[in-house]
């Protein structure tokens, strides 16, 4: 898929809305092509677990609708 | 003419460009993308090997015959689900539910729907139903029925782990999965609610009773008071009855207590009438008898007073006469009996002064004898002995009363000697004797054997010590 013809993702910030983790299928909310869309979501480092409500950066997109993230704020 | 051809040539002309570009020019709407294939002189939205092109939301120009242009609709689509299924606890369960799900806004998954659902979009609902179906059995089995009641959260992350891959394949994205209904076959979920439900049914039956309770004690105290009210008013509508009916008989009864209180007087004045009467029968009586008896009285107390005077004139006379009498009798009889004491006093005193000097005498011949004693006590001794020798002889022979035969030795000497002996068996107090026998004088000798008896044998130990603390 060409990054010209579709906004590109990566660096985007996200908002978790559904827990990310080891084992888990999350999801994220991020704002694209105007709207805001939710994809799928897992860490980007095997071991992180980020909970629902944390702000998240887009490291990698997988398409079609498979983010990897990691928290955008060390807290 | 010719200026009119030419206009209607142009007009035509204008109106035939605007046709053309009507027919070439096509918009995407907000909800649809267009799937242009053909000819590909524009490569926006064509991604490599992919053969068509992508549209969103713009206008773009297709050329008609050239290019096919098709719409895929990207609204919102839903399908209704309803699966028997077995949740985590192995509880049977009919689930409803509802999948709301679109395709996804990216090119890609534009691609992955247009290549599966262009010509079926109206079977969209039946394909996902289908894949859901089964999806929706792992979801649930997944779960326990209080997470289904209680955690969407859990819910959701269950449907994700489950379906999302797979609903990424189709292109699709599922914006919402809802579970509109559990059916419960086997009554699970109604036996969760019944501790709850009976704990506030309880609550709601404890609260009624105590609201049923306040409001009949309010209604019991409000009825206490209204009787109260009704009792305090009728005890004051007695009351004042009672007045209005003294007052009334008092009324009825004035005339005829005047009545009574006139004849009252009356007989007030009939007695008073009366009483005089008597006064004046007294008064009479007075004069006519009792003045009479009185005199007579009097006469008969007088005439009493003075026959008892006498007689106690009389009886004191007497009564001097026998008492100067006696007098006189006790005089001599007191006379009498002090001489007769008088004498046995003399007598008396005679016999007692004789007793004292036969005393004195008797005192006075133990005091000599005393001193003779102290002045020669074996003289004493030996005469009382000499006394009693007799006695103390046939009792010392009396030891010999039973002996048939006996031999003596040593003339006269052994003589004495078994005699001494003998005298010696009436006892220890004839030690004295014995030693007399042999020391002394055969007049001596005579005089011991004082110890036949007893109580001389006490006597005899007393002389004995006596004569020991001598020597």
């Amino acid at each position: 898929m060409d990054e010209s013809m579709d906004s590109p993702m990566v660096g985007l910030l996200g908002r978790v809305t559904g827990t990310v983790g080891p084992g888990l299928v999350g999801e994220v909310i991020v704002r694209i092509r105007g709207g805001a869309e939710h994809f799928l979501a897992h860490p980007a480092s095997p071991k992180e677990r980020i909970d629902v409500g944390t702000v998240v950066t887009v490291m990698e997109h997988l398409p079609p609708r498979t983010v990897y993230v990691t928290a955008a704020y060390d807290s | 003419m010719g200026i009119g051809i030419l206009a209607g040539a142009v007009v035509g002309a204008f109106a035939v460009l605007v046709i053309v570009f009507k027919m070439m020019w096509r918009v995407a709407e907000p909800n649809e993308a267009l799937i242009i294939s053909g000819s590909n002189h524009k490569n926006e939205g064509l991604g490599a090997g992919m053969g068509f092109r992508i549209v969103t939301g713009r206008g773009t120009l297709v050329l008609p015959g050239v290019q096919a242009v098709r719409k895929l609709s990207l609204d919102l689509n839903e399908t209704q689900l309803s699966v028997e299924c077995v949740t985590h606890q192995g509880i049977p369960l009919k689930v409803r539910g509802v999948v709301i799900f679109k395709v996804g806004d990216d090119f890609v998954s534009i691609a992955n729907a247009a290549r599966r659902f262009l010509d079926q979009q109206k079977l969209m609902s039946e394909r996902v139903h289908i894949v859901f179906a089964g999806h929706l059995r792992a979801i649930v089995g997944g779960l326990t029925v209080e997470d289904m009641i209680r955690d969407r959260e859990k819910l959701t992350g269950q449907a994700r782990s489950a379906c999302g891959t797979e609903m990424e394949k189709l292109g699709l994205i599922v914006d919402s999965l809802q579970i509109h209904e559990i059916e419960d076959p086997t009554g699970y979920i109604k036996n969760l609610a019944a501790p709850h439900a009976a704990a506030v049914q309880r609550d709601a039956r404890i609260a009624q009773a105590e609201a049923n309770r306040r409001a009949t004690e309010a209604e019991q105290q409000a009825a206490a008071r209204m009787s109260e009210a009704t009792r305090d008013s009728e005890i004051l509508q007695a009351g004042y009855q009672a007045e209005r009916d003294q007052a009334s008989a008092r009324a009825r009864q004035a005339g005829p207590l005047a009545e009574a209180a006139s004849r009252q007087e009356v007989v007030v004045q009939e007695t008073r009438v009366a009483e005089l009467e008597g006064h004046r029968k007294e008064q009479q009586l007075q004069a006519e008898v009792r003045k009479p008896a009185d005199a007579a009285a009097y006469e008969t107390r007088t005439l009493a007073a003075a026959e008892r005077d006498a007689r106690i004139s009389a009886a004191e006379a007497e009564a001097k006469e026998t008492e100067l009498a006696s007098a006189a009798m006790a005089t001599a009889t007191r006379l009498t009996g002090e001489a007769e004491a008088a004498a046995q006093h003399a007598k008396g005193l005679a016999v007692a002064e004789a007793t004292r000097a036969k005393g004195l005498a008797e005192a006075e011949a133990i005091k000599a004898r005393a001193a003779a004693l102290a002045e020669n006590q074996e003289a004493v001794v030996a005469q009382q002995l000499a006394e009693k020798w007799p006695e103390i002889v046939s009792a010392g022979a009396s030891a010999f009363g039973n002996v048939d035969q006996m031999v003596l030795l040593n003339g006269a000497d052994g003589m004495a000697d078994v005699f001494a002996k003998a005298l010696t068996m009436g006892g220890t107090g004839l030690g004295l004797a014995r030693q007399l026998l042999t020391t002394m004088s055969p007049a001596a000798q005579e005089r011991l054997g004082t110890g036949v008896p007893p109580a001389p044998r006490a006597q005899a130990e007393s002389i004995e010590i006596t004569v020991g603390e001598g020597e």
